[in-house]
């Protein structure tokens, strides 16, 4: 999937400018990470091709499709597209390790053969296949975490937007899940990671964008 | 049905490629409606909603409970307005329309008249009675001899009994009412009577009873639409999380909405159910002394109670409430759980 921002702003209803004249273009295939102080915007860019919340100025092209076109109805369906790990939409604890990454192939209504099968991909892909039966709450953070790349990738997104995936993982663990996004990367999923940790971003050479304050300040490769 | 595989799979690739290239189509709506998935996914909610209501017992049997109560009135009213218009529907009786003729009025002509209704259609026959007879009759049954002897004429007029063909009851009774001012036209009657006043006053109390029951029926099933709404508010704002999560992950609000529609089903049906339950409960408790008072005045009365017929309609008004109910609560609640 291919993303394009021109000269986007977001103001909230506080009146909070968190974005300004942002522009940038992922490319399909693509692996970028996005950078900046807290509070510099990075959340509120990824909900934007969430269409979480919408821009109040500029363009936002998806495959070419500017996200305006898009009607309240089109918007689940947009999401199918694109695999998130957000922090704050982590797992359901009333349900195992596997319904929770199930979940966005019920959603989207696949059948149970190619549920299953799916599910088991994913949490191999994670390295989880054994705890499918477990509930979330018995596993660890790092766990958890993982459990929550499964859910996203499971539906083969052709985007995966992380925020903060390693939030609070040590590093050791932090490496093995920017490793894990960039072998999705790797099979031609378009993938963007916000993270603070900057010397982790440095070693995975890929292109950076920074943010300041609302505004691209930094768009090139550490390559 | 069986198409080439070489051009189902053709026609599955052109689908596939009209997917991915969003410029010409937007992928939501290269989506086609799958039927069968659609009842395949309807199936699952239906067990999974009834399993989250069992898995809350006491706080799901307690809504159903407050609905069955709610419906039981209603329906036991129901059943007595039933009751008692069979029992009058079987009252069968032959109704007289009392023909008070002008007392300057010649036998001749009062005979002449007596001959022209019999041989109406609509009257089974006609009974004359003379001044003579019903001063006669008069004297036997009212105890006034001495004052009738007194007076220096018969005070009396003729009286012609007519008794239509019609057995009067609660259907006939508009003709026989109608029949009654025909007569009272004719210039020869002075005064038509329908002796069927307490018929009339039993319509009128059925109709006031009817109305009785339809005001309380729509109050009680607004009651059971703000419990079914608010027991489903409540579930909706407790899976507040999953809701957020469904969204985050591509669920339509329909989609969304499904379970929460299958719980009101269940809180309907069953709420129906046990009303109907309640209501056959009832109906047998009072039947036998109910059944020995009616028998009083007429034999071979049955009580009747809810059949079969009126059980399915119960349950299915009942579960269109719940679902409404539901629906009602839950549409705008899930449009207004936004993701942030
Ligand atoms: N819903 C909201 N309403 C008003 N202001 C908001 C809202 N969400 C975010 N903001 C503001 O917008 C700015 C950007 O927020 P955002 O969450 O995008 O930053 P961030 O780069 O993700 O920060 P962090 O690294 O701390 O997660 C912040 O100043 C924040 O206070
Ligand atoms: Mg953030």
């Amino acid at each position: 999937m291919e993303i394009e921002f021109q000269r986007v702003g977001k103001k909230y209803e506080s009146g909070h400018d968190a974005l300004s004249q942002v522009s940038f273009h992922l490319r399909q295939g693509e692996m970028a990470f996005l950078t900046g102080h807290s509070g510099a915007g990075k959340s509120t860019l990824m909900k934007l091709i969430m269409m979480i919340e919408r821009q109040t100025t500029g363009t936002i092209l998806v495959d070419g499709v500017d996200l305006r076109t898009l009607g309240k109805h089109a918007i689940p369906y947009h999401r199918r597209r694109v695999g998130v790990v957000f922090q704050n939409h982590q797992l359901l604890f009333d349900r195992s390790v596997f319904h929770n990454v199930a979940l966005p192939l019920q959603v989207s209504g696949a059948d149970d053969g190619q549920t299953g099968k799916r599910v088991r991909a994913a949490l191999d892909k994670v390295g989880l296949l054994g705890k499918e039966k477990l509930n979330p709450m018995a596993l660890s953070g790092g766990e958890q975490q993982r459990i929550g790349i499964a859910r996203a990738v499971v539906n083969k997104p052709q985007l995966l937007l992380a925020d903060e995936p390693t939030g609070n993982l040590d590093p050791r663990l932090s490496a093995e899940i920017m490793n894990l996004f960039q072998e999705f990367n790797r099979v031609g999923v378009t993938v963007m990671v916000a993270s603070h940790d900057l010397a982790l971003v440095a070693r995975m050479r890929h292109r950076v964008l920074t943010l300041n304050q609302g505004r691209m300040v930094n768009d090139g490769g550490f390559a | 049905m069986a198409r080439p595989p070489q051009q189902r799979s053709a026609a599955q690739r052109g689908a596939t490629r009209q997917a991915h290239s969003a410029k010409q189509k937007p992928a939501w709506r290269a989506q086609g409606f799958d039927f069968k998935l659609y009842l395949r996914q309807h199936q699952a909610f239906l067990i999974e909603s009834l399993t989250r209501l069992l898995g809350h017992p006491l706080a799901s049997a307690m809504t159903i409970m407050v609905i069955a109560i709610s419906l039981s009135l209603p329906g036991g009213l129901f059943v007595l307005l039933k009751n008692v218009q069979s029992v009058t529907d079987r009252w069968e009786q032959q109704s007289v329309i009392s023909l008070y003729l002008f007392s300057q009025l010649e036998d001749t002509e009062a005979l002449s008249l007596s001959h022209q209704l019999s041989s109406r259609a609509d009257v089974l026959s006609v009974e004359y009675i003379s001044k003579e007879e019903g001063l006669r009759y008069f004297e036997q049954s009212s105890g006034y001899e001495q004052i009738m002897s007194t007076l220096p004429e018969n005070p009396l007029p003729i009286v012609l009994k007519v008794i239509p063909k019609a057995i009067v009851d609660l259907n006939t009774l508009p003709d026989l009412q109608a029949l009654r001012d025909h007569l009272q036209s004719l210039p020869q009657v002075e005064y038509a009577q329908l002796d069927a006043e307490w018929l009339q006053r039993l319509a009128t109390m059925i109709s006031f009873g009817e109305r009785f029951v339809y005001a309380i029926s729509a109050l009680l099933v607004i009651a059971v639409l703000l419990i079914v709404g608010n027991t489903i508010r409540m579930a909706v704002e407790s899976r507040r999380d999953e809701v957020l999560v469904m969204k985050l992950v591509g669920a339509t609000n329909s989609y969304i909405r499904r379970p929460f529609l299958y719980m009101g089903f269940w809180f309907g049906v069953l709420g129906g159910l046990f009303a109907s339950i309640c209501i056959l409960m009832l109906s047998w408790w009072v039947s036998s002394p109910a059944e020995q008072l009616i028998e009083l005045y007429h034999a071979g009365f049955e009580l009747q109670s809810f059949n079969a017929v009126e059980i399915i309609m119960c349950l299915t008004i009942s579960a269109v409430i719940g679902v409404f109910g539901s629906w009602v609560a839950v549409s705008r609640h899930i449009r207004d759980i936004e993701l942030q």
